[in-house]
C-alpha cells in the first residue's frame, strides 16, 4: 500500500535546507532527490524506512509508519568511515573498509580555482602526490606522480581512470627536443572539470592493483557526472579568466648594450659600441641622448640612426608581455525519471595567451554525454560519450630561432622592446622599403645581429595543433538474483592529432655593413606531425555476494580484462638539410630535395584475469585479497604470464569500542601488493633502420640520390625479458575527533621495483648504442598526513581548515653492471641522470670549483672561478617534502571564501634562463660592480699554496668573462617555493532573492589561481614549476621554458 | 589467446638487411667523418684552416683544446656507422656476394686505420661483438694495424673471387669496379705499411713488398703494378641530405663561414707560385698584390688587427665555402690519385719497391695529379715544377737527396696536393714524418709549450658506458707510430 511521504532536509548546523539530498527506500533501489528548497516527495509504502543521505552528513534512518510529513535533520561528517569511495575498477565501497589510502576531491573543489585543468586543480589536495604544472595556461602540461615513481627511466605517472576505464594519458612535446619544446600538454588534460563528480585518487600498487600492470604507480579516479532523478536541470557555468605572468627575472637596470672590449695599463676599460649587439656589458647608464640600432635610409638627410636616451628601460620586458585571456563556458542538462537518467554537457574554453598577436591561443571544445537505464530489475545499461576538439597554437621555448622568449630576455637594458613591434618600421624590419622607394627585400634594419625581433618571430614561425578525440564506455549491468552481479564495461579512447610547424626561409643582411653584423638566414622548413592512439578497454566480471552469517559477510568478483592499445606515427617534413624551396609557401611540394618522413604503428595487447575477495567481520575488520594474472603481447612468449597478488585489511576500532565524546572514528589500516608490468611493443629483436648518418648539424641521409640503404639500429633487443614486479606496503589510520570536526589521515609506505626494464646505454664500439635489459631497482618510501579541522561550526559561519604534509626518498638502489647511471634527460652540458644510491632525478654536470671550506677556487690569472674537470652531482628535482594549507570559510550558506597554499621545498632545477640572462649581462647578478673587484669567498692557488682571495692579495675577476661563460652546475638553483595556489570568494543566491526569476540558482565568483609565489632569494630568474619537458620524466629542466602565468577572473553559475 | 597476443612483430623496422643495402650506409658513414669532424680538425691542424675571426664554431679546434665530448659523435658514426654495417656485411653467409663482402674488408680496414690514426688504441678484438662483448677492451695500435691488414688480405681474396655478382651502384665509390677496389687494396697497404715505417720498418717493409707482389701484372714480359690512378671518393649531390658533409653541416649552421684561410699554407702556395691556391680557397682580395691579406695565421681569429676582417674562404671545389652551393658537390676523396702516386714515390726513395720504378716520375704524376684534380693541367704542373725556387726546394733533392731529403719533398709536395680534400692525412702524416717543416704553434694554443695536437680525444660516452675504458689521453700525447713529430 503506496502512500506520498513529503517532507524537508535541513542541516543541523545552520538549519538551512540542504538541495540534492537523495531520498531512498531502503532495499530498494527507488528514490528522489530534494529539489532546491530542501523539499521532497515520493511515493513510499506504510513500513517503508527512507535512508536519507548526503554527501559530507551523516545518513538517517527514518520510518514513514503513520505519518505524512517526514522532516530530516542531516549531521554534517567530513569524511567519515561510511562514506563511499569508488576504488578500482569502479567498486563503489565503504571507507571504513579500505585498507589503504584514498581521499576523495568533490569537482566543486576542483573548480574553486577556476583553473582548466582539473589535475592542476588537485594540487596541494592529495598527500603523496608530486603534482607539476608547467606554464599554468589552458592546454599546458601537469605531471602527476604518486609516492615518487616506481622507474628509473620509464614513465612514473599515475594512471588516468574516467568512468572505470582508463585513458591515454599521452603528452607528447613538440619541438626536436627540450633545447627547442612546444608544449602541447598531456591528454589527460583534455577533460571538463565542470563534468566531474569527484576525483578519487588510488595512491599505492595495493588500491590499484585490479587495474593491473599500468597501476604499478598508482591510479587516479576520475568519475564523471551523472544525471539525477527528478526535475529536469539546466546549468549553465562561465568562468572568464585573465592572465598576467607570475615571474619575470631580476635585471640589472645600470649598464646597457655593449661590451668591454679590453682594459687599459690603469685597469679602465674601453667598452664597444657596436649597436648590433645583444650584450649589455656596456657602459654604465648616462640618461644623455644615445643613436641606437642600424642606420637606416643613408643619404637620405633625415636621422639615419634612432636616438634615445643612455638609460635603462626597466619594464622592457614586462611590457613585451600582454594581458592573456580565456573563456570557459559549460552548459549541461541534467534529469531522469524513474527508470533513466542523463547528463548531457557542451562546453567552450577560447584562450589567447599572454604573447601579443594570437600565437598562442588554444581553443577546446567538448560534448559529454552520461546516460543510465533500467530495463528491468535485473538489467542496467548505461553509456558514457565525450568528444574533444582541441585547436592551439603555441609559442616554442628553448634557444632556437623561433624561441620568442630567448630573444626578449637577450635584448639589452636600454632598448626599448615594445617599441620594436611595428614590422613595418623599416627600422624593425626584416626586409623593407627604403626612402627612394626602392625594395630591399634581403636587408634587415633591426637593431640586433645576434637575435631575431622576438615580434617577427611571433609573425612568422608557427606551431599549430588539432586534435579530435572522443573516449566513452557502454556499461551492462545484470542481476541474476540478489546476489549475483554480472557487469560488462566496454572503453574506448581515441584519438588523432595533427601538428604543422612552419619555420620561415629567409636571407637577410644588414642594411648598416659599418658594424660588424650577421646575416640572418634560414632555409625554412614545413613539418607535418600525425599521432594517432585508440585503446579498447574491456571488463567482463561477475560478483557473488554472501552472508555466512549476519556478522560475517564476503563478496568475491572475478573479472576478464582485455585491452588493446594501437599508435600510429606520421612525419611529414620538407628536406631537413635543404628546406623550403621558395619562401613563404608552406607546403610538402615545396621541400627543396627529398621529403623527410617518418613512419611509425604500434600494436599492444594484454589479456587479464582477476579475483578480488572481501571479507567482513561485523562493521570493524575487513579483509581484501587480489590476485591477478596478465599476458602480455610485448614479452617473449615464455615469459609473458605473469601473476600478482595484492592484501590490504581494515580495522575500524572505533566500531569496537564505540564512539565517545572524544574520538568520533577511528581506523588502522595496512595493505601489501605487487603489481607486475610489461614493456613497449617491438623491443626483442635488434632491428635494421633506414641508412641515416647523423652529424652535429647536418646529415647524411638515404637516398643517396637514388641508392637506398639500411643500416643497423641504435637498439639490442632482449629476447629474454622479465616482467619488473614492484613490491609495495603501506601502514595507515584514519581518526576523526570532537564529533568529527578534527579529521588525522596518516600513511607510511615503502616501495620496490626490481627487474626493470630498462634501455641501457653501451659503448659505441659494440656497434650499438643502448640494450633492452632487465635490471635496476628502485626504492621509496614515504609519509603522508593530511589534516582537517571544522575551526568553527555554527549556523551563521562554518570555517574548515586543512593541511597535508608529504615526504618522500626515492633512491636508485641498483642499475645493470658496469653502470653507474642512466641520463634520463638534459643535454650536453647538464644530464639529469638516475645514478646509483642517490635520489632519482640527479642535476649532473660541470661547476665551479670549491674547497673543503666551500669557498671557490678560482684561477691565479684571472680571478675566474676554475671548473671542475668532471661532472658533479648536483642534486635532485624531487622536493624533499611538500606541504598545503587551505581553507573554506562560510556565511550563512551564502558567502564563500576559500584559498590553498602549497609548498615544494628542497628540489632542484636547471634554469637555462639564468644562463642566458648572465650571457648576456642583463640579470641582477650580473650588475653592480663589474670589475675590479675579487669574486666573493674566494680562493686562489699560488706555489701550492691556498691563498685567500682578498685585500691585499686580491685577484680581481671580470663579471663580463666569468657570466658570458657560466659552468652549467652555476645555473642549478634551488626550486622551492610557497604558493598562493588558489583563492576565491563565491555567493550563492537564496532562491528567495529572485522568486520572480526562473533560475533555481544563482551564484557568483571571483577566484585566482598561481596567485602569488615566494621563492628563495638564490631564485630570482623563474617559477620553478615550468619545466622545458612537458609532462615526461625529464623534469625540473627550465630550458627558456614558457614564463607561467597567473590566473584572475569571476564566474556565474546558474541552474535552470 | 596465443593468436590474440601474437602481435609483437615489429611492421617499423625489418629485423634482417641485404648486405648490398648496407655497403653504402657503411661508406657514407665513413665520407661523413673524412668529410666533416676529420676534415674539419684534420684541416685546421694540418694548417690550411683557421678559424673565422667573425664567427667561433671552431675556436677550440684551433685551441687544441676540444671539449670532452667533442669526439662522441665521430666515434659514434665510425663504430655504429661505419664499422658495424662493414662487418655484418662481411659476416654475412649470403651467396654470390663475395664482392660486396671484399667491399666491406676494404671499407673496415680503411675506416680502422683511420679510427687509431685519430684516436690510437682502439677497441678491435672484442669490438662489435655486442653479444659476447658489452665493454670491449681496447687494443694496442699494433694490433689494430695487424686487423688492417688482415681486412686487407681478406678484402683483396674476395675480389679475386670470379663468381660474384657485383653491387653496382650500392658501391658508392667505385660502382662496384672490381679493378678499382684491388687498386684500392693494394694502395691502401701501401699506404697502411709506410705509416709503420718508423715504428716498425721490418713490417712496414714486408707490408710495402707485399702490396707490390699482389699489384703486378706482367703483360708482354712488361711489368706494371696496379695501383690507384683515380681518386677513390665519394662524389656528393646538391639534393639535400646528400650535399658534402662539410657543406651540410655549414647549411645546418645558418651557412655562417667558420673556415678560413690559414697563412701557414697560403704564404706556402704564394712563396711558391702555386696558382692550385687560387682553385683551394676563393681567394679575397683577388688582387694579387694583396696577398699577406689572403689568409691570417693560424689560431689569430682574436687578434685585434683581425677584428672583423673578411679573409679567404676555402672554395666551393673543396666544400668549404658557406655561401655557395656549388660546395654541395665536392667529393669527399679517401685516397687520391696523387696521393697514390705519393705513396709509390716514398716506397721507391726508400728502395723499398722492385727495381724498374722512378722516383721523379712517380712524383712529376702525383703533381700532375693534383694539378689536374682541380682543373688545372699537367702542363701547368711541369711550368709549377719548373720554377727555379721549386726545382731546388722539391726537384733537386729527389736526385741528389739522401733518403730523407726525398721524403721530405714528397710528403711536403703530398702536403699541397691534399689541401682542403684530405686534411686529416696531412695532419697524419706531418705527425709521422715531421714534413712539412713549415707549421707553426696556433696563436690560440691553450695547452701550452711545444705542444701540439696529436691524438683526438677519447669519446666521454665510452668513459661513462665502458667499464673497459683504458682512461683519458691528453691531445698531446703522441700514438704508437708518431716517433718524428717536431716540437714547436
Amino acid at each position: 500500500q503506496n502512500r506520498t511521504v513529503t517532507g524537508t532536509v535541513t542541516a543541523k548546523d545552520d538549519g538551512l535546507p540542504i538541495p540534492g539530498a537523495t531520498v531512498k527506500i531502503k532495499g530498494t533501489d527507488i528514490g528522489v532527490a530534494t529539489d532546491a528548497s530542501g523539499k521532497f516527495s515520493l511515493s513510499a509504502p506504510d513500513n517503508a524506512v527512507l535512508t536519507i543521505s548526503f554527501v559530507a552528513y551523516t545518513p538517517q534512518e527514518v520510518s514513514v509508519a503513520g505519518k505524512s510529513v517526514v522532516n530530516v535533520t542531516l549531521t554534517q561528517n567530513y569524511q567519515q568511515l561510511s562514506e563511499v569511495v569508488v576504488t578500482s575498477q569502479g567498486i563503489a565501497r565503504e571507507r571504513r573498509s579500505l585498507g589503504y589510502s584514498a581521499p576523495t576531491i568533490s569537482g566543486d573543489v576542483l573548480v574553486q580555482g577556476g583553473n582548466a585543468s582539473a589535475l592542476t586543480s588537485l594540487t596541494g589536495r592529495i598527500p603523496g602526490a608530486n603534482i607539476t604544472s608547467t606554464s599554468n595556461t589552458p592546454g599546458s602540461s601537469t605531471r602527476i606522480v604518486f609516492r615518487g615513481g616506481t622507474s628509473v627511466a620509464g614513465n612514473n605517472q599515475a594512471l588516468i581512470v574516467v568512468d572505470g576505464v582508463p585513458v591515454d594519458n599521452s603528452s607528447v612535446t613538440g619541438g626536436a627536443d627540450s633545447r627547442s619544446s612546444v608544449d602541447f600538454g598531456n591528454r589527460a588534460n583534455d577533460i571538463d572539470p565542470d563534468d566531474i563528480e569527484s576525483i578519487t585518487p588510488l595512491l599505492g600498487p595495493g588500491a590499484a592493483a585490479l587495474y593491473g600492470s599500468r597501476a604499478a604507480n598508482g591510479a587516479i579516479q576520475i568519475v564523471t557526472k551523472s544525471g539525477k532523478k527528478g526535475k529536469t536541470t539546466v546549468s549553465f557555468n562561465t568562468s572568464n579568466v585573465f592572465s598576467s605572468i607570475l615571474r619575470l627575472p631580476e635585471f640589472q637596470n645600470e649598464y646597457g648594450q655593449g661590451y668591454i672590449n679590453e682594459f687599459d695599463a690603469n685597469g679602465v676599460p674601453d667598452y664597444g659600441t657596436d649597436t648590433q649587439e645583444n650584450w649589455s656589458w656596456g657602459r654604465p647608464f648616462d640618461g644623455k641622448p644615445q643613436a641606437w640600432g642600424q642606420a637606416i635610409d643613408v643619404g637620405s638627410g633625415t636621422p639615419v640612426k634612432r636616438i634615445k636616451n643612455w638609460e635603462a628601460q626597466k619594464n622592457n620586458v614586462r611590457d613585451f608581455f600582454v594581458g592573456g585571456f580565456a573563456t570557459d563556458n559549460n552548459v549541461n542538462f541534467s534529469g531522469g525519471n524513474d527508470k533513466s537518467t542523463f547528463f548531457m554537457a557542451l562546453n567552450t574554453l577560447n584562450s589567447d595567451g599572454v604573447y601579443p598577436g594570437n600565437q598562442d591561443v588554444y581553443n577546446k571544445y567538448g560534448v559529454r554525454f552520461n546516460g543510465k537505464t533500467d530495463f528491468s530489475d535485473k538489467f542496467t545499461a548505461g553509456i558514457s560519450f565525450n568528444y574533444n576538439k582541441i585547436s592551439s597554437r603555441q609559442v616554442a621555448g628553448g634557444q632556437n630561432d623561433n624561441s620568442v622568449f630567448d630573444m626578449v630576455l637577450q635584448t639589452p637594458r636600454d632598448i626599448p622592446l615594445p617599441q620594436l613591434k611595428d614590422l613595418t618600421n623599416p627600422y624593425n624590419a626584416f626586409g623593407f622599403t627604403d626612402y627612394k622607394g626602392v625594395v630591399q627585400a634581403n636587408k634587415y634594419g633591426y637593431y640586433g645581429s645576434y637575435t631575431l625581433n622576438p615580434y617577427f618571430v611571433l609573425d612568422k614561425f608557427s606551431n599549430d595543433d588539432e586534435l579530435n578525440r572522443i573516449t566513452g564506455n557502454v556499461n551492462l549491468e545484470y542481476k541474476p538474483t540478489t546476489w549475483l552481479n554480472v557487469t560488462d564495461r566496454l572503453g574506448i579512447d581515441t584519438y588523432s592529432e595533427r601538428r604543422r610547424v612552419i619555420t620561415p626561409k629567409y636571407s637577410f643582411t644588414p642594411v648598416d655593413a659599418v658594424s660588424n653584423g650577421s646575416t640572418q638566414v634560414s632555409n625554412g622548413g614545413y613539418e607535418i606531425d600525425q599521432y594517432g592512439v585508440t585503446e579498447l578497454n574491456n571488463d567482463f566480471m561477475v560478483t557473488a555476494k554472501h552472508s555466512f552469517s549476519s556478522d560475517f559477510k564476503g563478496s568475491l568478483l572475478v573479472g576478464n580484462n582485455i585491452r588493446q592499445r594501437n599508435t600510429y606515427t606520421l612525419i611529414a617534413q620538407t628536406n631537413a638539410s635543404a628546406g623550403l624551396v621558395v619562401p613563404n609557401w608552406y607546403n610538402l611540394a615545396n621541400s627543396n630535395g627529398p621529403v623527410a618522413t617518418g613512419d611509425s604503428w604500434t600494436v599492444r595487447r594484454i589479456v587479464g584475469l582477476y579475483a578480488d575477495l572481501n571479507l567482513s567481520y561485523k562493521n570493524f575488520l575487513f579483509l581484501e585479497a587480489t590476485g591477478r594474472n596478465d599476458w602480455s603481447s610485448t614479452l617473449p612468449k615464455a615469459n609473458n604470464s605473469f601473476f600478482y597478488p595484492s592484501v590490504n585489511t581494515s580495522f575500524a576500532f572505533s566500531e569496537l569500542i564505540g564512539t565517545n565524546s572524544i574520538l568520533s572514528s577511528g581506523k588502522v589500516r595496512a595493505s601489501w601488493a605487487q603489481v607486475g608490468n610489461d614493456t613497449d611493443p617491438y623491443r626483442l629483436l635488434t632491428t635494421f633502420a633506414k641508412g641515416t648518418v647523423t652529424s652535429n648539424f647536418g646529415s647524411t641521409l638515404f637516398p643517396f640520390g637514388n641508392v637506398a640503404a639500411l643500416q643497423a639500429g641504435a637498439t639490442i633487443g632482449n629476447p629474454n625479458l622479465k616482467p619488473e614486479i614492484t613490491t609495495a606496503m603501506e601502514i595507515g589510520t584514519d581518526l576523526s575527533f570532537f564529533d568529527s570536526r578534527f579529521g588525522i589521515n596518516f600513511t607510511y609506505y615503502e616501495a620496490d621495483s626490481k627487474n626493470q626494464i630498462l634501455s641501457v646505454p653501451i659503448p659505441n664500439s659494440t656497434g650499438y648504442g643502448a640494450a633492452i635489459v632487465n635490471a635496476g631497482r628502485v626504492k621509496n618510501h614515504g609519509v603522508e598526513l593530511a589534516l582537517t579541522g571544522t575551526v568553527v561550526r555554527s549556523s551563521n559561519i562554518n570555517v574548515e581548515l586543512f593541511a597535508t604534509y608529504t615526504q618522500n626518498r626515492n633512491i636508485v638502489m641498483d642499475l645493470p653492471d658496469g653502470v653507474d647511471q642512466i641520463t634520463i634527460g638534459g643535454f650536453g652540458g647538464m644530464g639529469i641522470v638516475a645514478a646509483k644510491n642517490r635520489l632519482n632525478g640527479q642535476f649532473y654536470g660541470i661547476t665551479n670549483q670549491t674547497d673543503a671550506q666551500g669557498r671557490t677556487i678560482v684561477s691565479a690569472t684571472t680571478g675566474i672561478p676554475l671548473k671542475t674537470t668532471v661532472a658533479q652531482y648536483l642534486g635532485s628535482y624531487n622536493p624533499k617534502y611538500q606541504g598545503s594549507f587551505g581553507g573554506s570559510i562560510t556565511f550563512k550558506r551564502k558567502l564563500n571564501v576559500n584559498f590553498l597554499f602549497d609548498t615544494k621545498q628542497g628540489g632542484k632545477m636547471y634554469s637555462r634562463t639564468k644562463d642566458i640572462l648572465a650571457f648576456v649581462g642583463v640579470s641582477k647578478e650580473t650588475g653592480g660592480v663589474r670589475y675590479g673587484q675579487p669574486f666573493p669567498n674566494s680562493v686562489y692557488i699560488s706555489g701550492g699554496n691556498t691563498v685567500v682571495n682578498t685585500g691585499a692579495n686580491a685577484v680581481n675577476y671580470s663579471k663580463q668573462d666569468y657570466f658570458s661563460a657560466l659552468a652549467p652546475g652555476q645555473n642549478i638553483i634551488d626550486a622551492s617555493y610557497v604558493k598562493l595556489r588558489s583563492a576565491g570568494i563565491s555567493y550563492t543566491f537564496a532562491k528567495s532573492d529572485f522568486k520572480s526569476l526562473p533560475f533555481n540558482s544563482v551564484s557568483v565568483g571571483v577566484f585566482g589561481n598561481n596567485l602569488f609565489m615566494w621563492t628563495p632569494k638564490s631564485n630570482a630568474y623563474i617559477d620553478p614549476e615550468i619545466n622545458s619537458g612537458g609532462a615526461t620524466n625529464e623534469q625540473g629542466l627550465d630550458f627558456t621554458a614558457q614564463p607561467s602565468v597567473r590566473n584572475y577572473g569571476f564566474n556565474v553559475r546558474v541552474t535552470f | 589467446c596465443k593468436k590474440f597476443l601474437d602481435v609483437n612483430t615489429n611492421p617499423n623496422s625489418p629485423d634482417s638487411a641485404a648486405p648490398n643495402l648496407l655497403l653504402p650506409a657503411s661508406q657514407a658513414a665513413t665520407g661523413q667523418i673524412m668529410g666533416n669532424f676529420f676534415q674539419i680538425n684534420g684541416n685546421i691542424w694540418a694548417q690550411y684552416w683557421t678559424q673565422n675571426p667573425t664567427s667561433s664554431q671552431y675556436r677550440t679546434v684551433d685551441q687544441y683544446n676540444p671539449a670532452a665530448t667533442a669526439s662522441d659523435r665521430a666515434w659514434n658514426i665510425l663504430y655504429r656507422g661505419a664499422l658495424v654495417n662493414a662487418d655484418l656485411i662481411t659476416k654475412s653467409n649470403d651467396a654470390g656476394i663475395a664482392y660486396t663482402r671484399g667491399i666491406a674488408h676494404l671499407m673496415k680496414a680503411y675506416t680502422l686505420q683511420v679510427t687509431t690514426d685519430a684516436f690510437g688504441d682502439v677497441p678491435v678484438k672484442e669490438a662489435l661483438q655486442s653479444e659476447l662483448f658489452r665493454n670491449p677492451h681496447y687494443d694496442a695500435q699494433s694490433v689494430v694495424y695487424d686487423s688492417v691488414f688482415y681486412n686487407i688480405d681478406r678484402g683483396l681474396a674476395l675480389m679475386n673471387a670470379s663468381a660474384s655478382a657485383s653491387p653496382g651502384a650500392q658501391d658508392l665509390v667505385f660502382s662496384g669496379s672490381v679493378a678499382n677496389w684491388k687498386a684500392f687494396a693494394n694502395t691502401l697497404r701501401l699506404k697502411a705499411g709506410l705509416r709503420l715505417a718508423y715504428i716498425d720498418a721490418v713490417k712496414a717493409k714486408a707490408q710495402v713488398q707485399a702490396a707490390y707482389t699482389a699489384a703486378a701484372v706482367t703483360t708482354g714480359g712488361v711489368t706494371t703494378y696496379s695501383f690507384l690512378t683515380v681518386d677513390a671518393s665519394i662524389k656528393y649531390l646538391s639534393t639535400g641530405g646528400n650535399e658534402n658533409p662539410l657543406y651540410n653541416e655549414m647549411v645546418g649552421l645558418n651557412r655562417v663561414q667558420n673556415i678560413v684561410a690559414s697563412t701557414t699554407a697560403v704564404a706556402q702556395f704564394d712563396a711558391n707560385s702555386d696558382p692550385r691556391v687560387a682553385k683551394f680557397y676563393d681567394l679575397l682580395p683577388v688582387d694579387a698584390t694583396a696577398k699577406t691579406d689572403r689568409s691570417i695565421a693560424q689560431g689569430t681569429y682574436a687578434a685585434g688587427a683581425n677584428n672583423g676582417k673578411t679573409v679567404s674562404p676555402p672554395s666551393p671545389l673543396v666544400g668549404g665555402r658557406a655561401s655557395n652551393s656549388a660546395s654541395a658537390t665536392a667529393p669527399v676523396k679517401f685516397i687520391s690519385a696523387a696521393e697514390s702516386w705519393f705513396l709509390q714515390a716514398e716506397a721507391v726513395a726508400r728502395n723499398w719497391a722492385p727495381a724498374g720504378q722512378v722516383l721523379a716520375t712517380l712524383y712529376t704524376n702525383g703533381v700532375r695529379a693534383s694539378f689536374t684534380s682541380v682543373g688545372l693541367t699537367a702542363g701547368d704542373a711541369d711550368t709549377y715544377l719548373g720554377v727555379a725556387g721549386n726545382v731546388t726546394q722539391f726537384v733537386t733533392p729527389l736526385t741528389i737527396g739522401t733518403e730523407e731529403d726525398k721524403i721530405k719533398s714528397i710528403i711536403t709536395q703530398k702536403y699541397f696536393a691534399m689541401c682542403g680534400f684530405q686534411g686529416f692525412e696531412a695532419w697524419t702524416e706531418w705527425r709521422r714524418t715531421g714534413y712539412p717543416t713549415f707549421f707553426v704553434k696556433s696563436a690560440a694554443s691553450v695547452i701550452g709549450g711545444v705542444r701540439m695536437p696529436l691524438r683526438m680525444l677519447y669519446p666521454a660516452t665510452e668513459s661513462t658506458t665502458n667499464t673497459n675504458y683504458p682512461g683519458l689521453k691528453v691531445i698531446y700525447a703522441p700514438v704508437w707510430w708518431d716517433t718524428k713529430h717536431p716540437l714547436l
